[in-house]
């Protein structure tokens, strides 16, 4: 019979389990929820949406571990997060970019924004987010071509484009809400289209406790609430802010980085009430249909001084804590 | 299965549950030792003196270390038979002075605490409690009597009795809620003839229905005795946080319940204090739960104080698989042990044997700022930001940050997915912090 003295017993202190939810494991579900807004991009502008996904995950990955090679640090490519990333770049551009723009995309979201300042867990700015903006910036001939799906292939103009600068009723021409909602003859970047497939991934998110659904709620209700209000309580107008372009998808994949996001249950409340306070008053005031982008980045940078002061109060203690900013 | 674990604010962690193998065994009665060893730090605070020789003749139930000072408490013997030696032995704090005592197996009763329990006045009945060596027997082993005696100007008018055993493994509470709840009643009506109590509450996590049941009926239309089933989740039975769930109250930094007018007192202190005050019975035995996959025929035993837990390993059946880990106490917050020699003491409400695969160390990896170490600390704690202060030496950091408040219930460690050793920083900074206010006081 076995007994104790025939078996090596370990002294490491408590707690002596441990979740089984290790950091791969929650990029993967990220994974796997972005492949439902990739289906509808596949349906809506055929297979090369596959491709340049493919392009995107395949480029940022090397970058990442031709990065970690060349500066002898250990690999992370296995935790997916560069994964991500990569799915985020490919479907954050429309169907007629060019490869090489989800290429230059990659490597500034790696290289520039990720790795540089010390790789996962160190980016204060979302890289995916931050790639968007880059491309949108610099390369906005070969990115900003809305291409609605269907054989004749018409450049369309975005319905954002309409409904900005100071606009305060959605015009004839921007699809229906039903449309806007299905990805259904709608022009734009290829992930974002079907706001239907990013909702079905919010609640994969949610329910595996990979995302904190009030971060997108918190984010998209404000926008809802601001432009309903000034809208004149138009539903149409409000539906329309919320439906259209980058805002939902956002919201769900990239507002929800843990990185470059706040950290406490407070500031994660002011992350995404702030968040959507300044897409809708970049929308509406610089007619800038981009705002998106530029919110959850200004708000990238503000997530450490919003964390420094909303530190939870601790248990039995008045105040919260004075604390320094987080390194 | 999906496992519907939401991400957001909460008041703990959903660890694991691994009750299955004991929660439906009634409770029986451990073999009896030949030696029996007694640790003379068995409790919080200053460590007893033995007041027996070797070679002496004890009784069961025969004082045979005195409680040093207010913070101790007097130890007894469980068994009758002789004294062996009064050496160093190993117990679950490490190696310590212990009375090792050869059991004579005859039971030969020493004389009750009390020889009448008439006419006992508040003043005797914690007195019983305090002579009988009682001490929260939920795994803190705080002594009960401290517990119980307000200083002036502190009016306690809140019970509360935990019943809430949120280790993973642990079963010997809710065994004892169903098999003893008339005892444990009893017990509570006690306790309330010695303050003006205006509210008892029993806490249940809600994963224990049948000892609900059986309390019921044991307060039957007592209407000062409310039952609470609570979510389960842990750290459910940590004494903060059951008084901010309850009573909405919260302890203040470095304080104890009676600063807030509540005395906690777990289901088997309860028991132990109606034995001592009803039948002048000291602490002599116990219920432990013996668990864990390895383990062959796990069990609730009422075991004596002082058996060896080798003897309760034989009773189970040895083991089926090897072990990786003993546990004096469970996965969340118990100390391993490597002896099978070390004793079952005042405190220890289960053992458990961990699988040889769980207990390997994963790979550290960088945080991702998940915010989950803070989504599940009890205290409200920003657990990351203490161990990244102490990692940077940073200690006057970690003390802003409240290392202090930490009340070591492992949920952050648990929880981590990038596998940071957590609470051992902030037990490290804890211990500077400590360190360096000693030094310069």
């Amino acid at each position: 019979m076995m007994s104790l003295q025939d078996m090596t017993l370990k002294m490491s202190a408590s707690p002596h389990l441990k979740s089984r939810r290790k950091t791969d494991w929650i990029m993967k579900q990220v994974v796997i929820a972005l492949f439902l807004p990739l289906l509808a991009a596949i349906y809506f502008f055929g297979i090369r949406s596959l491709f340049m996904v493919i392009v995107g995950v395949a480029s940022s990955v090397l970058f990442e571990y031709g990065f970690q090679k060349l500066r002898d640090q250990p690999i992370r490519i296995n935790d997916y997060s560069a994964v991500i990333t990569g799915m985020l770049i490919g479907l954050s551009v429309p169907v007629t970019a060019p490869y090489w723009t989800i290429i230059i995309g990659s490597f500034f979201a790696i290289v520039i924004i990720k790795q540089l300042p010390g790789g996962i867990g160190r980016n204060m700015f979302n890289p995916a987010v931050g790639a968007r903006v880059m491309l949108k910036v610099f390369f906005s001939p070969w990115i900003t071509n809305w291409v609605a799906p269907g054989a004749d292939a018409v450049s369309t103009a975005t319905p954002l484009e309409s409904i900005g600068h100071f606009s305060k009723t959605v015009g004839e021409e921007v699809p229906g809400l039903w449309d806007l909602f299905l990805g259904v003859n709608l022009g734009g970047n290829i992930g974002e289209t079907s706001k239907l497939m990013i909702l079905l991934a919010f609640v994969y998110l949610v329910v595996r406790g990979v995302i904190n659904m009030k971060i997108p709620l918190y984010y998209v209700g404000t926008v809802a609430v601001i432009s309903s209000i000034y809208g004149g309580y138009s539903v149409d107008y409000m539906m329309t802010h919320v439906l259209s372009g980058t805002l939902i998808f956002a919201a769900v994949f990239m507002a929800t980085d843990y990185t470059s996001g706040a950290l406490t249950p407070t500031g994660q409340t002011v992350f995404a009430i702030g968040a959507g306070l300044l897409t809708i008053v970049i929308r509406i005031v610089f007619n800038f249909p981009g705002g998106v982008g530029f919110a959850i980045l200004i708000m990238n940078a503000l997530s450490p001084v919003i964390d420094k002061y909303l530190a939870p109060r601790i248990y039995g203690h008045k105040k919260r804590p004075k604390v320094s900013l987080a390194k | 299965m999906l496992n519907m674990k939401l991400k957001y604010k909460r008041q703990g962690a959903y660890t694991e549950e691994r009750k299955s193998r004991t929660e439906k065994k009634s409770i029986i009665e451990a073999p009896l030792s030949e030696k029996m060893i007694y640790p003379m730090n068995m409790h919080i605070g200053k460590p007893a003196e033995p007041i027996v020789e070797v070679g002496d003749d004890v009784k069961m139930g025969q004082l045979i270390a005195e409680k040093q000072g207010f913070v101790s408490a007097n130890i007894y013997s469980s068994v009758s038979g002789t004294v062996e030696s009064i050496e160093e032995k190993p117990s679950m704090h490490g190696p310590h002075l212990a009375i090792v005592i050869k059991n004579d197996f005859k039971d030969t009763p020493a004389p009750a605490l009390t020889s009448t329990q008439e006419d006992l006045t508040s003043q005797d009945k914690l007195s019983l409690i305090e002579r009988a060596g009682i001490v929260g027997m939920g795994g803190a082993t705080f002594p009960t009597h401290v517990k119980l005696s307000p200083p002036k100007g502190k009016a306690i008018d809140t019970l509360i009795i935990n019943g809430a055993e949120c280790e993973t493994y642990s079963t010997a509470d809710h065994r004892l809620m169903i098999e003893s709840a008339e005892e444990i009643v009893a017990g509570i009506k006690e306790l309330l003839t010695l303050f003006p109590i205006k509210q008892t509450y029993i806490a249940i996590e809600s994963n224990v229905h049948d000892s609900v049941c059986a309390l019921k009926q044991a307060i039957g239309d007592d209407e000062r005795i409310q039952i609470k089933e609570l979510e389960t989740i842990y750290p459910q039975g940590a004494e903060k946080r059951l008084i901010k769930t309850l009573v909405n109250r919260e302890v203040p930094s470095g304080g104890l319940p009676l600063d807030v007018h509540t005395i906690v007192a777990n289901v088997s202190t309860v028991r132990a204090a109606h034995l001592a005050i009803q039948k002048g019975l000291p602490l002599m035995d116990r219920v432990t739960t013996v668990t864990g996959e390895p383990i062959k025929d796990p069990q609730n035993f009422r075991v004596r104080i002082g058996t060896p837990i080798q003897v309760l390993i034989d009773a189970c059946g040895g083991f089926v698989e090897k072990t990786g880990k003993m546990l004096h106490g469970g996965p969340m917050m118990g100390k391993p042990i490597t002896s099978g020699q070390v004793p079952i003491t005042k405190g220890t409400s289960v053992i458990s044997f961990l699988p040889k695969e769980e207990v390997k160390v994963d790979e550290r990896t960088p945080c991702i700022k998940c915010a989950e170490c803070l989504n599940v600390c009890p205290v409200n704690l920003q657990p990351i930001l203490i161990s990244n202060a102490y990692e940077q030496g940073d200690i006057d950091e970690a003390e802003r940050l409240g290392a202090m408040d930490c009340i070591d219930c492992g949920n952050c460690s648990y929880i981590c997915p990038a596998n940071i050793p957590l609470l051992d920083n902030i037990r490290q900074a804890k211990t500077e912090i400590k360190a360096r206010k000693e030094k310069s006081s």
